[in-house]
C-alpha cells in the first residue's frame, strides 16, 4: 500500500517536472564547467561560469513575461476552452495605455496619469476578454479557437489603429519611465562568486572570491504573488472545483447548479486582465517603447507552458505548481541555451516542441499501459477462476 | 445534423417547389462569401476605377500560394482536426531544398518540388500519426511541429543554412514560377491544379468520401469500414505535403526565405477555410468555398492599403471582422434554418 503511493507521487506530474529541471540544471551546469575548463586550457582571461543561479534570476524577467498571460490561460484550459488571442489584447492594452497616458499628462499631475491609465489598460483587457467570452458563450457551435482567431486579427487590427506603424515612447519622462521599475530589480542581494585565475606561468588556475550583487526582478516577485492568487483560487475555493467541474462535464455542472455561461464570461474576462498585466510589463520590459506588434506570438508561448504544467486542452485537470514550475523549465532551457551552447532561440526551439508533443503523449501512452496491464491482470483472474 | 434536416426539408414537397433562400444560403455558404467579395470590389472599384484591371493579376498570384495551403487544411478541417506548422513547415522546406540547391545537389525543378513535399509529407506523418495513435490534441501536437520545423530551420551545424537568397538559385527553377503563360503567372496555374486534384479527390474518390464520413461521425464511420485512424493520418499528410509545395512555390515567388518568414500565415489559412464555411468541427466544407476564401484574402491584403493610403495594418482589421462576420452569420443561418425545419416538422 505503502509503495503504491510513493509510486503513485512519483507518476504526478509536477515531479516529473521538478526531475526536468534538476536535469536541465545538472547539464548546463556541467556544459558550463566543462566549457569554463577548455577556456582554461586556452589561457584565455579570467574565467566566471555563466550559468549560475544569482545570474538565473537577475535574468529571468523576459522569460516571466506571459506568465502572467499562462496564469489567465490556466482558467480557459481548465474549463476546456482555448484562447487564441490574448497576445493581440495585451498589446492592445498597452496600446491604450500608452496612448491614455499621453492624453492625461498634459491634463493632470503625471503619476496620477499613470495610474489612470494604467486603469484604462486593464479596462481595455477586461473588455476585450468580455467580447470573447460573450462570444463564445452565445455561440456554442462554434470553436473557442475559431472565434478567438477573429478577434485577435481584430485586437491586432485595432492596435494599429490606435498608434499606427510608429513606435510610442515618452522620452525623459520620470513618470513614465517608472515603468521600468516595475519590471526590473528593486532588491539587491550580496553574495560571493569564485572567479578563477590563470596567472601568467602557472600551471594551475587560482580561485578566488569576489562580492557581487545580483537584483531580484519586482516581475518575478509580481509573478509569484499573481501565482499565489490564483493558487488558492483554483484549488482552494468552490469557484475553482466548479471550473475543473465545467471542464470535465460542462452539461453535468450546469445540472447541478453552476451558471456556466456567466461564470465562463468571467473567467474569459480574468484572462483578458492578465493579458493586459502582461502588455504592462511588456512596456517596461522594452524601456517604455509601446510597438504594435508587440507580444505577437505570445499565446502560443503561454499555451505550451500551460499544457507542459499539466493543464490539458480538454480540460478539467491541471495544477497550477506545475504551471510555475514549467515557467521555470522553460526560462532555464532559454537561458541555458542561450548562454552555454550559445544557439540563442534555434535549439531552444526545437527542444520546446519537443518536450511539448512528449509532455502530452507521455500521459496517454501511460494511461494505455495501465488499461493494458488492468485487462490482462483481469484476464490471469478470470482463468484462474 | 444540418444535412440532415436539409434533407428532410427536401423531400417534403412544399419545399421542393418553393425556392428557400435560408436552406439554399446554407447548403451553398460560398455565395454570401461571393457576394462580399462582389461588394468589396464594387467599392474598391467606386474610389479607384482601374483596381481591377491593373490587380486581379497580382491577387490570383498573391491567393496562389494560400490557396495551395488552404485545400490541404481542408482536409484536415474536415476531420475535425487543426494544424497550425503550416507556415513552419513552409518555411523548413523551403529553406531545405534552397540549401540543397546552393550545394548543387539539386538543380531540377521537379526534384525542389519533389524535396519540398517529401519534407511536408514527412512532417504530416508525425502529425497525423500523433493525431490519430498517439491520442494527444491537434492544435498542441502541431503547435510542437511549429516549434520543431522553426527549431531545425537555421541549424548551421548539420546543412549550413540560415538563409536563402537569390544568389543561391539556380535559372530554370528561379524564374519558373513566375513566367507568365497567356498573361497569368504560372504559379496560379498551379495552384488551381493542386486545387483541382483535392477538390475532385474529396468529391469522387472512395476515401475522399471517408474522410468526409470520418469528420462527421467517426463512430459510425468506422462502423461502415472506414480506417478512421489512417484516414485522420492521411488528412495531415495531404495537408503537410501541400505546406511543403506551398514553400516551394514561395521559394521560387520570392527567390528568398528565412526563418520565421511566413510567421502568422498559418491563421490566413484557417481564415480562408473558415471564410468558405468550412465547419471547424468537422465534416462540412467545399473546396470551392475555400477558394472564395482565399481570394477575398488576398483581395483585402490588396485592396484595403490602396483604399486607405499607406495603411497595410488595417488588413488585420477587417480579416477579424469579416472572420467574425463570417462565421456568426454562418451559426444565425443555421440556427433559423433549424427552427424553421422544427416547426415545419410540427415540433
Amino acid at each position: 500500500m505503502k509503495q503504491k503511493k510513493i509510486c503513485q507521487r512519483l507518476i504526478r506530474w509536477e515531479t516529473m517536472l521538478v526531475v526536468l529541471l534538476i536535469v536541465l540544471w545538472v547539464v548546463f551546469d556541467l556544459k558550463d564547467a566543462a566549457s569554463q575548463s577548455a577556456d582554461i586550457a586556452n589561457r584565455k582571461r579570467t574565467i566566471k561560469d555563466v550559468f549560475n543561479l544569482p545570474n538565473m534570476i537577475s535574468g529571468i524577467g523576459p522569460y516571466m513575461l506571459y506568465g502572467f498571460m499562462a496564469l489567465g490561460m490556466t482558467l480557459i484550459l481548465g474549463m476546456g476552452g482555448i484562447d487564441i488571442s490574448i497576445g493581440a489584447i495585451g498589446a492592445m492594452s498597452a496600446a491604450v495605455m500608452a496612448v491614455c497616458y499621453g492624453v492625461f499628462k498634459s491634463a493632470m499631475n503625471p503619476s496620477l496619469a499613470l495610474v489612470l491609465s494604467a486603469v484604462c489598460c486593464l479596462i481595455t483587457g477586461a473588455a476585450c476578454g468580455l467580447l470573447n467570452g460573450a462570444l463564445i458563450t452565445r455561440f456554442r457551435e462554434l470553436f473557442p479557437m475559431i472565434i478567438t482567431l477573429g478577434t485577435q486579427l481584430l485586437y491586432r487590427g485595432l492596435t494599429y489603429l490606435l498608434i499606427g506603424g510608429k513606435p510610442i515612447q515618452y522620452k525623459d519622462d520620470t513618470v513614465w519611465e517608472s515603468l521600468k521599475m516595475l519590471y526590473n530589480g528593486s532588491i539587491k542581494v550580496e553574495y560571493s562568486e569564485k572567479v578563477l585565475k590563470m596567472a601568467k606561468g602557472a600551471t594551475e588556475p587560482t580561485e578566488s572570491y569576489i562580492t557581487s550583487t545580483m537584483s531580484i526582478p519586482n516581475i518575478l516577485l509580481w509573478f509569484f504573488a499573481f501565482a499565489l492568487i490564483f493558487f488558492v483560487f483554483l484549488h482552494l475555493t468552490k469557484w475553482g472545483r466548479q471550473l475543473f467541474a465545467i471542464g470535465t462535464n460542462r452539461e453535468a455542472s450546469r445540472l447541478s447548479g453552476v451558471r456556466v455561461a456567466n461564470f465562463e464570461l468571467i473567467m474569459y474576462m480574468i484572462c483578458g486582465i492578465t493579458a493586459a498585466i502582461s502588455g504592462m510589463f511588456y512596456i517596461g520590459s522594452a524601456s517604455g517603447t509601446m510597438r504594435a506588434d508587440a507580444l505577437k506570438g505570445y499565446e502560443m508561448y503561454a499555451i505550451a507552458a500551460v499544457v507542459l504544467g499539466g493543464f490539458s486542452t480538454n480540460g478539467g485537470t491541471g495544477n497550477i505548481i506545475g504551471v510555475i514550475l514549467s515557467m521555470f523549465v522553460f526560462a532555464v532551457m532559454k537561458k541555458g541555451m542561450g548562454t552555454v551552447f550559445l544557439l540563442i532561440e534555434n535549439a531552444m526551439d526545437l527542444a520546446v516542441g519537443v518536450v511539448l508533443i512528449v509532455a502530452s503523449l507521455l500521459p496517454n501512452i501511460l494511461e494505455d499501459i495501465s488499461i493494458k496491464r488492468r485487462l490482462h491482470r483481469q484476464h490471469k483472474e478470470a482463468a484462474l477462476s | 445534423m444540418s444535412e440532415m434536416n436539409n434533407k428532410a426539408s427536401k423531400q417534403s414537397p412544399k419545399a421542393k417547389k418553393k425556392f428557400d433562400f435560408l436552406t439554399f444560403v446554407v447548403e451553398h455558404r460560398e455565395i454570401p462569401l461571393l457576394a462580399v467579395l462582389a461588394l468589396l470590389l464594387i467599392v474598391v472599384t467606386l474610389f479607384i476605377p482601374t483596381y481591377l484591371k491593373d490587380n486581379y493579376v497580382t491577387i490570383l498570384r498573391n491567393s496562389s500560394i494560400n490557396l495551395v495551403m488552404a485545400a490541404g487544411m481542408l482536409c484536415v478541417l474536415l476531420i475535425g482536426s487543426i494544424d497550425i506548422s503550416v507556415a513552419a513547415v513552409l518555411e523548413l522546406a523551403a529553406v531545405v531544398a534552397g540549401v540543397l540547391m546552393r550545394g548543387g545537389q539539386v538543380s531540377s525543378i521537379l526534384g525542389m518540388f519533389a524535396i519540398g513535399i517529401g519534407i511536408g509529407i514527412i512532417a504530416g506523418l508525425i502529425n497525423g500519426t500523433l493525431v490519430s495513435f498517439g491520442r494527444v490534441l491537434p492544435i498542441i501536437v502541431t503547435l510542437g511541429m511549429t516549434y520543431l520545423a522553426r527549431g531545425l530551420i537555421p541549424m548551421n551545424f548539420l546543412l549550413g543554412m540560415e538563409k536563402i537568397s537569390s544568389i543561391d538559385l539556380v535559372d530554370p527553377f528561379k524564374s519558373f514560377i513566375l513566367q507568365p503563360v497567356l498573361g497569368i503567372p504560372l504559379i496560379v496555374y498551379i495552384a488551381l491544379a493542386v486545387v483541382l486534384i483535392i477538390g475532385l479527390f474529396l468529391k469522387y474518390t472512395t476515401v475522399g468520401r471517408s474522410i468526409y464520413a470520418t469528420g462527421s461521425n467517426p463512430e459510425a464511420a468506422q462502423m461502415r469500414g472506414v480506417k478512421v485512424k489512417w484516414i485522420k493520418v492521411l488528412a495531415h499528410v495531404i495537408c503537410g505535403a501541400t505546406a511543403g509545395m506551398a514553400g516551394i512555390m514561395r521559394l521560387g515567388f520570392y527567390n528568398a526565405i528565412e526563418k520565421n518568414a511566413a510567421t502568422g500565415q498559418e491563421m490566413y489559412v484557417i481564415a480562408a477555410c473558415v471564410l468558405g464555411g468550412v465547419s471547424v468541427m468537422g465534416g462540412y466544407g467545399k473546396i470551392t468555398g475555400v477558394v472564395v476564401g482565399a481570394i477575398l484574402v488576398a483581395t483585402i491584403d490588396s485592396a484595403i492599403p490602396q483604399l486607405f493610403t499607406g495603411q497595410t495594418m488595417m488588413t488585420d482589421l477587417f480579416k477579424g471582422l469579416l472572420i467574425l462576420a463570417a462565421i456568426l452569420l454562418n451559426v444565425l443561418v443555421q440556427r433559423a434554418t433549424n427552427k424553421r425545419n422544427l416547426l415545419g416538422r410540427g415540433i
